[in-house]
């Protein structure tokens, strides 16, 4: 049936919030990957799992409530539970249901059961049930819906083992048996689905009643099946919301029944911690309030413990090369390898404690249900923008990284909402920004205390403030500009708070390190390989003419030797290559305060931000012959040619941290917001403003305070 | 005056029971996250910049906006 697949395909399907993610990293440990599911961009998390000598490919889809979808990530579960053919089609379905919210957690179990796919039903947080004293009637589950049923906590790791025996037990049945329908169609919709199921293959009369309500954007129908069911569906008077309603409420009565004979449950009437909390968290003044104190403490714990790590990594790499250009003596090779290739992957390396730290804490957040209060709290403001409370997240993850942040507007029902999100997410500072504002804040703002806040917090606040501020300007115009042709929803549960489970915690910083290192990393290695030979290779015999007049002239200055050997390197560097691309774009960045080699930085950095300072290490490494000053120290102490003027003074500084704050420059974003827009308009329009925002603003603070 | 009270007639404390939800786009949505005709629904809360309701149902809570509530209309306040 599901063509030559050569391993069982084991779905995991489930509401949010049911723990459906961790039993996933449960059940596939390491050996997971993140792809799209086919023609859309939603994320598919496959695994697999080896069950003595068979291997089994799980697949995590998105946490849905019913086959009644109201975003393309709910449509996706839709999608392929109603098509035999597709190549996700599951030999088994593991449904995880949160047994605390039991009744609600059913609908998509009790759809799955009359889609006749096979399922094991898992009661996840047995834990809690415990803390309530609630008592649930296993059996009487599992003869309701006629298949395996096990009560687990996957938190504590309780009665999880038995989950893969359960799988291996059902794989292993080979029998086939159709078991009755739980929910019963009224006679123009048996009617209906039994005309559907005569033109489409149908694996029972649910499945037709699905294809019914849904063929309009089910991808894998002809357009001829199409205005087939069409027929079929306008002749019957068969209309899709009523069919929805009247399914959702039957089977909500089925399962009140059931659930009154299964579940008991002591009646308590004392206030709840979450409510409790909640009283603070969401209150009026409180909430905001809160907000702001967590997001000043995630800025601060970047800039404070990321310090030393970050401190450790650059002085290890600065010796490492140093060791690595004795060791191989004064040739082209060694000078490739310490200042091309140790220098970039000095730069990759740098940015690690700060991406880690970011993304625990915003994990934490995540996971423990605070980011749903966020939701709740700002979506009126978000309204007011054209976006929805959901932006937030987005614009929050966009801290971290514009990429995941652009990916997770997918839960955005509404199209300008959600292509307003993409556009302005990338104006939040990502974690790529944040070592060029370490460096520059470390140049000109002084390591004091305002009170209890450090001065250089403060600023790198600011910053994020400006790009905070570009985002609502944006989004404001953007919202007058775009037109809108679909209503927009909120509805958004706000889960128990729970404590953080730390090893999906960790799972994800290490994915996301993992993706920064490999993916981005790539990117700035090949840069950096690149810049090293722009900048050691000049035109002709330029870069020997300039060494030689460096020469002379130092001889005549009666320079020392350092002195000598600074002045030929920088000669030299402005002969090469490289120094003819800064010395070409000057005239255009001199009203901003740079010079050519801040120019080849701007260059090198739109392909990706985070090359600014590696560019800027690998220019100086090559500039200098101090091997063991760090790149923060050479570059603080660069002077303009001929005078004292500290090449990163104030003015210059503020207008360079500006320009970064506001411009495009990630290849990687733009690839992703073409992906997710469907065009390359989007990603051409944004690159356009952002880079006009990012000129003027800093022509604009170079003007005034120089 | 209008005879139809829905979810937004609710003062912060008070418990309304479901009548009916008017049809639109999103009503299987409202129905599973809970809303449903005969539940119990508490209004905990406004957002603090508004438009959006903080309710609890029986055993979880959501967040509303105005608009969304509005479908829901009330039978009697408890």
């Amino acid at each position: 049936m599901m063509g030559n697949r050569t391993r069982p395909v084991v779905a995991l399907l489930g509401n949010p919030n049911s723990g459906k993610s961790s039993l996933f990293n449960f059940l596939t440990g390491m050996r997971q990957k993140v792809s799209n599911f086919p023609g859309v961009t939603v994320d598919k998390k496959v695994g697999t799992l080896k069950i003595e000598d068979e291997v089994v490919t799980i697949i995590d889809f998105p946490g849905t409530y019913s086959t009644f979808p109201n975003s393309l990530d709910e449509r996706i579960v839709t999608n392929t539970l109603t098509n035999l053919q597709d190549e996700n089609y599951p030999d088994l379905v593991v449904y995880v249901a949160d047994a605390t919210q039991l009744e609600r957690h059913l609908l998509l179990a009790s759809q799955v059961h009359d889609l006749g796919i096979p399922m094991i039903l898992v009661l996840n947080m047995a834990d809690l049930l415990e803390h309530s004293a609630t008592q649930i009637d296993i059996d009487h589950i599992a003869s309701f819906f006629k298949c395996k049923v096990l009560s687990v906590s996957v938190r504590e790791g309780r009665n999880t083992d038995a989950i893969l025996d359960a799988i291996k037990e059902s794989l292993n049945n080979k029998e086939v048996s159709t078991p009755e329908m739980l929910f019963n169609l009224d006679k123009m919709e048996q009617s209906v689905a039994e005309q559907v199921s005569a033109i489409i293959p149908c694996k029972g009369i649910y499945h037709a009643k699905l294809l019914a309500h849904h063929y309009k954007w089910l991808d894998f129908l002809s357009e001829q099946q199409k205005s087939d069911i069409e027929k079929i569906v306008l002749a019957n008077e068969f209309v899709d919301l009523r069919g929805q309603v009247r399914e959702t409420m039957r089977r909500f009565d089925i399962h009140e029944h059931l659930i009154k004979q299964a579940v008991r449950k002591p009646s308590s009437s004392t206030i709840g911690w979450t409510e409790r909390i909640d009283n603070v968290v969401t209150h009026k003044v409180f909430g905001p309030i809160l907000f702001f104190v967590v997001m000043l403490f995630v800025f601060q714990a970047i800039f404070t413990w990321a310090e030393y790590p970050m401190e450790w990594i650059e002085k290890g790499f600065a010796i490492s090369g140093a060791w690595a250009g004795k060791m191989l003596g004064d040739n082209w090779f060694s000078d490739l390898l310490v200042n091309g290739v140790i220098a970039g992957l000095g730069g990759i390396v740098v940015f690690v404690p700060q991406i880690a730290i970011l993304f625990f804490l915003i994990t934490l957040l995540e996971e423990s249900g605070y980011m749903s209060r966020v939701v709740f709290m700002f979506d009126s403001i978000m309204q007011k923008f054209g976006m929805n409370g959901r932006s937030v997240v987005s614009l929050i993850s966009s801290g971290a990284c514009a990429i995941p942040a652009i990916m997770a507007t997918r839960t955005i029902s509404d199209k300008k909402e959600r292509l307003i999100t993409i556009l302005v997410s990338p104006l939040i500072s990502c974690s790529a920004r944040l070592p060029i504002y370490a460096v520059l804040i470390g140049f000109v703002v002084p390591n004091v205390r305002i009170g209890i806040f450090q001065a250089q917090g403060l600023v790198l606040m600011g910053l994020y403030m400006l790009g905070i501020v570009g985002v609502f300007a944006v989004s404001l115009v953007l919202k007058i500009i775009l037109k809108s042709d679909s209503s927009s929803f909120l509805m958004l549960e706000l889960p128990d708070y729970k404590k953080p489970l730390w090893k999906n915690v960790l799972m994800t910083v290490k994915k996301k390190v993992e993706s920064f290192v490999i993916g981005a990393g790539k990117i700035i290695m090949a840069i950096s390989i690149v810049l090293w030979f722009l900048a050691s290779f000049g035109p002709g015999n330029a870069m020997q003419k300039a060494e030689e007049m460096a020469y002379n002239t130092s001889i005549e200055q009666n320079w020392d030797e350092e002195e000598m050997a600074n002045h030929i390197a920088s000669a030299k560097l402005e002969a090469s290559y490289i120094g003819y691309m800064g010395k070409w774009i000057e005239p255009a960045i001199r009203p901003l305060g740079y010079d050519w080699k801040i120019g080849i930085a701007l260059l090198t950095s739109f392909a990706a931000r985070e090359v600014f300072v590696g560019t800027m290490a690998t220019i100086n490494s090559i500039g200098s012959e101090s091997d063991e000053m760090t790149i923060r120290e050479k570059m603080a102490a660069e002077v303009r040619p001929g005078t004292d003027i500290k090449v990163y003074n104030q003015a210059t500084s503020l207008s360079l941290l500006v320009f970064y704050v506001f411009a495009m420059q990630c290849m990687s974003t733009l690839a992703v917001v073409r992906r997710e827009t469907m065009s390359w308009k989007w990603p051409v329009i944004q690159f356009l403003f952002m880079g006009a925002m990012a000129y003027f603003g800093a022509l604009l603070v170079y003007q005034l305070l120089s | 005056m209008d005879p139809r009270k829905t979810l937004l007639a609710l003062q912060p404390g008070e418990t309304g029971l479901v009548a009916l939800l008017e049809e639109n786009d999103f009503i299987s949505k409202l129905m599973a996250l809970g809303i449903l005709p005969n539940t119990r629904v508490k209004m905990v809360r406004k957002a603090p910049f508004g438009k959006v309701f903080y309710v609890k149902l029986d055993d979880h809570q959501i967040a509303i906006r105005e608009a969304e509530a509005n479908t829901v209309i009330i039978e009697e306040v408890i």
